[in-house]
């Protein structure tokens, strides 16, 4: 596995009007990575699942949240952060089928309870190279 | 390409067709939910909603759908979806509401 070659990392406020936001620097980045148009739709489908999750949750104790695009030049991971730890493996609530059965489709892989810091990671590689 | 969330309605014969514009996420579904219920409510006839503008869709739009279908089943009507881009239609074929709805 290579070393990722540039990270972008987004301070998120918990709020729904910013996940578009999101959305647009997952689009610029995968972009840059030279990912197709269509697989660049499912990388925003994909985290903005997430970021509405978090959204809706919310946290008691923390005012943002970090969107963290690691981008390699076969792969793009892409991490979420907080430091309010009861967010961890938030998709667990069984309230979510449709948001699940979509992250797992378009990523080409998810950890929805991510070990260590992150709350939830997932990765998409670019064709050819999976 | 938009990302404001546009909806207009029109009546077509025995049925009233929506065309929605722009993005359909988190911040605009309320909006969405609003409109399309209340055109549900006011009208009930069958719905045919133009998806052909319509860039960008999540679950939370999708559940607005199935909302509006369930509603609209109250009063014994149905809806079909129409001319969704194919980014779109993959998600409602990966979430199984392609076999909900009619897809035209």
């Amino acid at each position: 596995m290579s070393a990722a070659f540039d990270t972008i990392e987004l301070k998120m406020p918990f709020k729904a009007e910013y996940v578009s936001i999101a959305r647009l620097t997952a689009s610029g980045v995968a972009n840059r990575l030279g990912f197709d148009i269509e697989t660049i739709e499912d990388i925003k489908v994909a985290i903005a699942e997430v970021c509405n999750k978090l959204v809706r949750a919310g946290s008691k104790s923390e005012d943002n949240y970090n969107v963290i695009f690691n981008m390699y030049s076969n792969k793009l991971e892409i991490f979420f952060a907080c430091q309010d730890k009861s967010l961890k493996c938030i998709f667990n609530d069984g309230e979510d089928e449709l948001g699940i059965s979509i992250i797992s489709a378009l990523m080409d892989s998810v950890e929805f309870c991510s070990e260590g810091i992150y709350l939830l990671t997932m990765t998409k590689a670019l064709e050819g190279d999976e | 390409m938009s990302s404001e969330l546009t909806l207009r309605h029109e009546q077509v014969g025995d049925c009233t067709k929506i065309y929605i514009s722009g993005e359909v996420d988190i911040y605009t579904s309320q909006n969405l939910k609003d409109k399309l219920y209340n055109i549900i409510d006011t009208f009930q006839k069958d719905l045919k909603i133009d998806c052909k503008e319509l860039n960008y869709i999540d679950s939370t739009g999708l559940g607005i759908f199935v909302g509006a279908l369930r509603r609209s089943k109250q009063f014994g009507k149905t809806i079909s979806i129409l001319n969704l881009k194919e980014n779109i239609k993959k998600l409602f074929i990966i979430t199984g509401l392609d076999k909900v709805f009619t897809i035209e």
